[in-house]
C-alpha cells in the first residue's frame, strides 16, 4: 500500500449508522409529548383520588423513585461517554434525552404542583436542562455549522508572544503529561475521567493547562456566547440537579422530621430526624 | 498506549496535505461544489469553503480556501468530549477525520478549531470535516477540490513535497501558525508584495444570510445520501449547457438516477476542470419545483392563477388563438424570444424552422442584450464571426501579455479565466484588467484601470494614438494584412484622439495609458479580451470595432498568443427551410431587439404585435420592467416556455414546461474557441415536461409543417445529423464524430469527419475557410478591414461615421456626446443595413452635451451616481442557479458594489439595504462595501428575481431603460445609467 492510497484508519466506518440519530424533530415532539402530559395531569388531577394530590402518597413517591432512576441514565451517558465502557455515545445520548424527559415528566407529576417548598429548585434545573439542551440541539446546531470558515483570527500575522507563551506552555504539558500518562502523546491527549481517577491532581492540573490554552487560542471567545457556553452551562446544571436530588432524597429519607416542619410525615422514609 | 494517543510518530515525509496557491484560486468555489457532491453534504454542512476577503480602505480582493489543516497538534482531536475520541489522526499520513459513529455533536471541536474549519452536520447532530478524500485516495485518486479546481489552485500530495515546490518556484509560504498547532495546509502567498496580507481584511456581509439559508429541507435527490447509495454504476461523458465557457462534464447515474456532475478528466483541454454551475446543475435536474404539466392562466393577466391541462388542449388552444390573430393581424404578429435556455439546437433549429413556415420576421433571443454589436463587426472586420484562437498552451497560453475590457471572465467563465491565470503566472505575462470594478479577474491583474463606464471607445482610441505616434505599430501586418488602417490612424490624428484627451473622459491618467499601449504594441502576443462590458452599450459596435483594430495594428490577429476575444462566438449552426416552405414575409421585423417590440405591443405601432412565445424570463431579463409589464398587458396571447413558473407565468395565457441539457440531447452555448460540445440525452425531462423541439414539432402538425419539422426529429441528434450541419464548417460535426472522442467535442472548423482540427485560424501563409486561395482573412479583400466602400455606406446610413468617432451614453456624471435616436420604436424606422434579414432599426446621431441633454437633466435632479449592471460570482448564471440551493448558499442576496467612501456619505453600513432608483424605476439590495469600485459607481447583478423561492428581490432591469440601444446591432445599454442610492431605514 502506497501513502497515496492510506485512506482508512483504525475505524471501519466512517458513517454513523442509519437509525443513531435523534432527530430535531424526535426531540421536540417528545419534548412536545412530554409537556402534554404534565399538562394533562394537572387538567385531571382535580377529579383525580386522594392518592395523586400530595407528593408523598406512594403512587407518587413510586413516581418519584422511578423518575430518579432514569435520571441515571444521563448519569450514565456522561460516565460512558468520558470511559467508552459501554458502547456508542450517541445511542446513549439518544437514550439521555428520552430517560430525562419522562424522567422530567415523573418528576413534574410527583411534584403534585407544590411550588412553595425548596424541591421547586429541582424542576427549575430540570427546566433549565430542558432549554439549554433543546435549544442547543435545535438551534445553535446550525450556528455551529454557520461557524465552518468564520475564524479569521488563525490567518493573521502570527503574534509573536502568544506563540512563545504557547511553546511554553505544551513544554509544561509535556512534562506533566510523562507523569500523568507516558504512552499519551500531548498533540492528540486530553483528560478522561480514568485520569481523574486515577491520578487526580495531576489530572486537575493538566486539565488547567488546557484551559489556559484555550484562552491563549480564544476558543470560546470565537463564537458566539450562546454557543460558546451552553454545554457548560448544561452540564452544571446537570450536576446541580443531580446534587439537589441527592440531598431531597436522603433528606426526605431521613430527615423526614425536618421536611415535615410539623406537619404529619405520610410519606414512606427510614428516618424522622 | 492510551484511547487518547497516536500509536507512532509520523514517518518523515509522509504527511499528506494540500497546497493552495492564493495566487491561482479565483474564489469561484468550484471546490466547495465539488466537495458537498463527493461527500453528499447538504445546505450547511462544509467540509471547505472559499472566503473572500477584501481591505475595507484600498481595493483588494483575496480568497482564502479554508479545509481541515490537519495539524500536528490538532485542537479538535483534544477538545472532543468522547472516549474513545470520535476524531482521531492517522499516525501515518497525518489526515484527521470524524468518526461519525461515535461523535455526539456536543460542537466542542467546532469552537476548539482556531481556523473555522471543522464543519457541523445540523440535522443528524455530529461533526463533518474534510479528511483529504480518504475515499478517491484508496482509489488513487486526487480530492474532490483538487480535481475541479478551474485554476488548478489547490494540490493533494506530500507536504514536503508542496514545501519543496514553493522553494523551486521561489514562491513564500503564509506562516498562520499563531497556534503552534502546526497546521498541514500550505498556502502559497500571492504575487505581489501587499497582497494576502489576510489580517484586517473583511468578508462581505452580503454572502451572510439575513433570512433563513437553505436548510436540510431544501435538498433534493441525492445529497445527504450515503456513498453507497451515490456510488455510479454507469458514467457517461456530456457537457454544461448553462455558459459560455461549454465546459465537457461527466454525469454519474445510480441505477438510472443522477446522481453527479463532474468534469471530464479526459478532455484533453480542460482535464477536468468545472465550474460550480456545472455541478449543481444536478439541482436542476433533480429539482422538486420544475415545471412538469402545461398550465393554463384562468385569473387575470399578472395575478398568477393557473391550472394544468393536457399537452392536447394546450397546443389546440394555441395554435387555434394564433391562427385567429393571424387572420386578424398577419403572421407577423406573432413575436417568438429565445433564450439562453432554449439552446442552440432549438433555437437555430426546430423555432427557426417554424418561424419561417409561419411567416413572422419578429424573431429576437438574447444576443441584441449580450453580444450581437461584436458579431457584426467581427463579420465586418474579419469576415468570420469570431476570433481564430484557441485555449491551448501553445496558442492563448504562449500570450506575452492579456488585456481585458470590460471583461470580468474571472467570473463569467472562470474555467477559461483558470487557465489564462495559470499561464500567466507560468509565463510570467503582464494582465491588465480595465473595469470600473476590481473583479475576481482585476484582481489578479498587474494593472487595474478603473475606467468610467461607456467610454473604453476613447480608451481605445487614445491606445492607437499613441501608438502610431511613437511609430510602434506592427507596419509590415499593416501594411500587408490591413485594408485601411492608415484613414484610421489619420481620422485619430485629426479628432485628436491623443491620451491627454482621453484622460478626462475615461478617468485614467494619460501616463497609465501610455505605458499600457507600449506594453501592448511591444508584447510577443498580446490577446486582447472584450466582453459584455464592451458590448453592452449604445457604442459597443464601434467600441468591438476599435478593439479589432488595436490588435490589428499591434499584428495580433492571425497568429498564436495575439488575438481580440469576445466571449460567444456564434456556432454556425444553421437549418435551412425549403424554400416551398417559407411563408411569405409582407413586413421587415420591428426591431432586433425584442424590447424594440414594446410599442407595438402597447400601441399597435409600427404593427400590432399581438402574440408573443417565450422560452424564456422577459419579466427578469428585459430592460424596463416597468415598460415591458404595462406591455404585456396589451397581449392577446402569451406562451411560456420555461422550467420553473416565474414572474412571466404570471403573464402567460400557458404555460409550457420545458426540458433542458441532458434531458434532451443538444450542444453546449456559443464557446468562445470554436468548440462544439455534444450533450445526448440521457434521462427524461420531469413529470410531462418535453424538449423545445417536440414542442415545435407538435405545434407544427396544428400548421401542417411536419413534412419539414417531421416526427423523427424529436430525436435531437437525427436533427443535428441531418439539418444542422449545413454549412461548409460544420459538415464534419457529425455525432458519428463527436462520439468517437471520449470528450464530446470537435471544432470547426472540419469540411468532412476526417478533416483535422486546427488550433489557430488565419495564421501567415494560409487561407481562410472557404474563401478565395490566397485569401488569409475571410473578407472580400482577404485583408482586415478597417474600411471599405460598402461598410462606410452601411454606417453611414445610420447616422454613424465609417471610421468610429466617439460617444458614449446618455446617462453619464460628466458631459460626454451621447447617440440620440432619430425615431421612436412606434416609427417603422429604416431597414438596418446590418441585419440579414430585413429588420427596423433607429439611426441615430452623435449629439454633444447641452442644457437639454439627459446627463445634465438627470443631474440635475439628484442622480449623482453611475450604474453599472453585469454577472454577479461565477455560482450564478442568470435566472438557472437561483434555483438551486448551494448557489443560494454561496451568494444568497442581491446586493449593491458600493465604495466605503461613498457609502459613508450616505449612512449605509456593510450588508445593509439600500435603495436604488434611476429615472426607470427603483429597487432594493445589500450593500456590499467594496473599495474596488470606482468611487462615483455602484454595481448590480443580474439574476434575481420577485418570484425566486429562496431569496426574491426584484431584478436590475427595473433600473435599466428599453430605448437606449446601438443602431448597429440594436444591443441595448445595459451598464450604464445615473441613479441614486439611499439607506433604507
Amino acid at each position: 500500500m502506497t501513502l497515496w492510497h492510506h485512506a482508512g484508519m483504525s475505524s471501519p466506518s466512517l458513517n454513523r449508522p442509519a437509525g443513531e440519530t435523534l432527530s430535531d424533530t424526535g426531540l421536540v415532539a417528545s419534548l412536545a409529548a412530554g409537556a402534554l402530559a404534565v399538562v394533562a395531569f394537572f387538567a385531571v388531577r382535580p377529579w383525580l383520588p386522594a392518592a395523586f394530590k400530595a407528593p408523598g402518597t406512594p403512587v407518587m413517591q413510586a413516581a418519584a423513585i422511578l423518575a430518579a432512576l432514569l435520571f441515571l441514565v444521563p448519569v450514565l451517558f456522561a460516565v460512558n461517554k468520558r470511559t467508552g465502557a459501554a458502547g456508542r455515545s450517541p445511542r446513549w445520548f439518544s437514550a439521555h434525552v428520552g430517560a430525562a424527559t419522562l424522567g422530567a415528566v415523573l418528576a413534574a407529576i410527583h411534584s403534585t404542583g407544590n411550588l412553595d417548598d425548596p424541591p421547586v429548585l429541582l424542576l427549575l434545573a430540570i427546566a433549565g436542562l430542558v432549554v439549554t439542551g433543546a435549544v442547543a440541539r435545535v438551534y445553535l446546531s446550525r450556528d455551529m455549522a454557520g461557524t465552518f470558515g468564520t475564524k479569521r483570527n488563525a490567518f493573521r500575522a502570527p503574534d509573536e508572544g502568544t506563540r512563545a507563551e504557547l511553546r511554553r506552555l505544551i513544554e509544561e504539558k509535556q512534562a506533566l503529561l510523562k507523569t500523568l500518562d507516558p504512552d499519551a502523546i500531548e498533540a492528540t491527549f486530553s483528560v478522561t475521567l480514568r485520569h481523574f481517577l486515577s491520578s487526580p491532581c495531576r489530572a486537575a492540573a493538566y486539565k488547567k493547562l488546557q484551559r489556559r490554552e484555550s484562552r491563549l487560542m480564544g476558543a470560546r471567545a470565537s463564537v458566539g456566547a450562546a454557543q460558546a457556553w451552553w454545554r457548560p452551562l448544561h452540564i452544571a446544571l446537570g450536576w446541580l440537579f443531580v446534587l439537589g436530588l441527592l440531598i431531597h432524597i436522603l433528606t426526605v429519607t431521613f430527615f423526614a422530621g425536618y421536611v415535615a416542619d410539623g406537619r404529619e410525615i405520610y410519606w414512606w422514609h427510614i428516618t424522622a430526624w | 498506549m492510551t484511547e487518547t494517543s497516536t500509536p507512532t510518530p509520523m514517518p518523515t515525509g509522509s504527511r499528506l496535505s494540500l497546497m493552495i496557491d492564493m495566487e491561482r484560486c479565483i474564489g469561484c468555489k468550484s471546490c466547495e461544489a465539488a466537495c458537498k457532491s463527493e461527500h453528499g453534504l447538504g445546505p450547511g454542512e462544509y467540509r471547505n469553503k472559499v472566503v473572500w476577503l477584501s481591505d475595507p480602505t484600498k481595493p483588494s480582493l483575496d480568497f482564502l480556501t479554508l479545509a481541515c489543516q490537519h495539524c500536528e497538534r490538532p485542537a479538535c482531536v483534544r477538545a472532543c468530549t468522547v472516549t474513545p475520541k470520535a476524531i482521531e489522526k492517522d499516525p501515518v499520513t497525518g489526515v484527521v477525520r470524524v468518526l461519525e459513529d461515535r461523535c455526539t455533536g456536543c460542537g466542542e471541536c467546532v469552537i476548539a478549531c482556531p481556523y473555522g474549519a471543522m464543519g457541523y452536520d445540523a440535522a443528524d447532530h455530529h461533526a463533518v470535516k474534510c479528511d483529504l478524500c480518504a475515499d478517491r485516495r484508496a482509489e488513487g485518486k486526487t480530492s474532490a477540490c483538487a480535481s475541479v479546481c478551474p485554476g488548478k489552485a489547490i494540490t493533494l500530495g506530500p507536504r514536503d513535497d508542496h514545501l519543496a515546490h514553493a522553494a523551486a518556484e521561489g514562491r513564500a509560504v503564509l506562516d498562520h501558525d499563531g497556534f503552534a498547532l502546526g497546521p498541514g495546509t500550505v498556502y502559497l502567498k500571492r504575487l505581489k508584495d501587499d497582497a494576502a496580507d489576510l489580517g484586517g481584511q473583511q468578508s462581505p456581509k452580503v454572502m451572510e444570510h439575513v433570512t433563513p439559508p437553505p436548510g436540510p429541507e431544501d435538498t433534493a435527490f441525492p445529497y445527504r445520501l450515503k456513498r453507497e447509495d451515490r456510488t455510479p454504476d454507469e458514467v457517461r461523458p456530456g457537457g454544461c449547457n448553462i455558459c459560455f465557457n461549454a465546459c465537457t462534464t461527466k454525469f454519474h447515474f445510480k441505477k438510472g438516477k443522477l446522481t453527479r456532475v463532474i468534469g471530464n478528466d479526459e478532455d484533453p483541454i480542460l482535464q477536468g476542470r468545472v465550474c460550480p454551475k456545472s455541478q449543481v446543475s444536478l439541482q436542476l435536474y433533480n429539482h422538486e419545483g420544475r415545471l412538469t404539466r402545461p398550465l393554463k392562466r384562468v385569473g387575470p393577466r399578472g395575478a398568477g392563477r393557473l391550472v394544468p391541462i393536457s399537452w392536447d388542449q394546450a397546443l389546440d388552444e394555441i395554435a387555434a388563438k394564433l391562427t385567429a390573430l393571424r387572420d386578424a393581424h398577419g403572421p407577423e404578429t406573432l413575436g417568438i424570444y429565445a433564450g439562453t435556455r432554449t439552446g442552440i439546437i432549438s433555437k437555430r433549429g426546430y423555432l427557426k424552422l417554424w418561424a419561417e413556415m409561419w411567416g413572422t420576421p419578429n424573431l429576437a433571443d438574447t444576443e441584441t442584450f449580450c453580444s450581437l454589436n461584436k458579431t457584426l463587426m467581427f463579420e465586418a472586420v474579419l469576415g468570420a464571426l469570431g476570433s481564430g484562437n484557441s485555449f491551448t498552451d501553445t496558442d492563448l497560453g504562449s500570450a506575452g501579455m492579456y488585456v481585458y475590457f470590460g471583461d470580468n471572465q474571472g467570473e463569467t467563465r472562470p474555467v477559461h479565466f483558470g487557465m489564462i491565470n495559470d499561464w500567466r503566472i507560468r509565463n510570467k505575462a503582464r494582465l491588465v484588467v480595465v473595469d470600473p470594478r476590481l473583479t475576481v479577474t482585476a484582481s489578479k491583474a498587474d494593472t487595474w484601470l478603473p475606467i468610467r463606464s461607456g467610454t473604453d471607445l476613447a480608451l481605445a482610441f487614445a491606445i492607437a494614438h499613441h501608438i502610431f505616434r511613437q511609430d510602434l505599430h506592427d507596419k509590415r501586418f499593416c501594411e500587408t494584412w490591413v485594408q485601411g488602417w492608415e484613414m484610421w490612424r489619420d481620422s485619430l490624428y485629426a479628432q485628436g484622439y491623443s491620451p491627454e484627451w482621453a484622460e478626462p473622459i475615461t478617468g485614467i491618467p494619460a501616463d497609465q495609458i501610455k505605458q499600457l499601449a507600449e506594453d501592448m504594441a511591444r508584447a510577443d502576443g498580446c490577446v486582447i479580451f472584450g466582453c459584455r462590458g464592451i458590448n453592452q452599450h449604445t457604442n459597443g459596435g464601434q467600441t468591438n470595432r476599435a478593439l479589432m483594430f488595436l490588435a490589428a495594428i499591434t499584428g495580433n490577429w492571425g497568429r498564436k498568443g495575439g488575438t481580440y476575444f469576445n466571449t460567444s462566438t456564434p456556432v454556425p449552426v444553421n437549418v435551412v427551410t425549403p424554400k416551398h416552405r417559407k411563408a411569405a414575409i409582407n413586413r421587415p421585423a420591428i426591431r432586433a431587439n425584442a424590447v424594440g417590440w414594446t410599442e407595438a405591443m402597447t400601441r399597435g405601432e409600427p404593427y400590432p404585435l399581438k402574440a408573443l412565445i417565450t422560452c424564456n424570463n422577459p419579466m427578469a431579463m428585459w430592460p424596463n420592467q416597468s415598460a415591458i409589464r404595462e406591455a404585456f398587458m396589451h397581449m392577446d396571447l402569451i406562451v411560456h416556455m420555461d422550467l420553473f413558473e416565474n414572474e412571466t407565468s404570471k403573464y402567460a395565457d400557458y404555460v409550457l414546461p420545458v426540458a433542458t441539457g441532458i434531458e434532451k440531447g443538444e450542444i453546449g452555448r456559443a464557446n468562445e474557441d470554436r468548440k462544439v460540445v455534444w450533450i445526448d440525452k440521457m434521462i427524461d425531462p420531469p413529470g410531462e415536461a418535453k424538449d423545445d423541439g417536440w414542442i415545435w414539432i407538435e405545434l407544427g402538425k396544428r400548421f401542417g409543417f411536419d413534412d419539414v419539422l417531421k416526427e423523427d426529429y424529436k430525436d435531437t441528434a437525427l436533427f443535428w445529423d441531418e439539418m444542422c450541419l449545413t454549412d461548409p464548417q460544420m459538415k464534419g460535426i457529425t455525432q458519428k464524430r463527436l462520439h468517437s472522442v471520449p470528450w464530446r467535442w470537435v471544432r470547426y472548423p472540419v469540411a468532412t469527419e476526417d478533416t483535422t482540427e486546427t488550433e489557430t485560424l488565419y495564421l501567415e501563409g494560409t487561407t481562410a475557410h472557404g474563401a478565395p486561395e490566397g485569401h488569409r482573412f475571410p473578407t472580400p479583400s482577404g485583408k482586415l478591414e478597417f474600411w471599405s466602400e460598402k461598410q462606410a455606406a452601411r454606417f453611414e446610413a445610420i447616422g454613424l461615421s465609417p471610421l468610429p468617432q466617439f460617444y458614449s451614453e446618455a446617462e453619464q456624471l460628466v458631459d460626454l456626446p451621447y447617440l440620440q435616436a432619430y425615431d421612436e420604436d412606434a416609427e417603422p424606422g429604416m431597414v438596418s443595413p446590418f441585419h440579414k434579414t430585413p429588420t427596423g432599426t433607429m439611426p441615430g446621431r452623435i449629439t454633444q452635451p447641452g442644457d437639454a441633454s439627459p446627463g445634465r437633466r438627470l443631474r440635475a435632479q439628484g442622480f449623482d451616481t453611475e450604474l453599472v449592471s453585469g454577472r454577479p460570482p461565477a455560482p450564478h448564471f442568470h435566472s438557472w442557479t437561483h434555483y438551486s440551493w448551494q448557489s443560494q448558499e454561496m451568494w444568497p442576496d442581491l446586493y449593491v458594489q458600493i465604495h466605503p467612501d461613498k457609502a459613508r456619505e450616505k449612512g449605509i453600513e456593510d450588508g445593509g439595504r439600500v435603495r436604488i432608483e434611476t429615472s426607470h424605476g427603483a429597487i432594493e439590495a445589500r450593500a456590499w462595501l467594496h473599495a474596488g469600485i470606482r468611487p462615483t459607481s455602484v454595481f448590480v447583478p443580474i439574476g434575481w428575481g420577485e418570484h425566486q423561492p429562496f431569496n426574491p428581490w426584484r431584478p436590475v432591469n427595473f433600473l435599466t431603460d428599453n430605448r437606449q440601444r446601438d443602431p448597429i446591432s440594436d444591443n441595448s445599454n445595459l451598464k450604464t445609467y445615473l441613479c441614486r442610492v439611499t439607506r433604507v431605514e
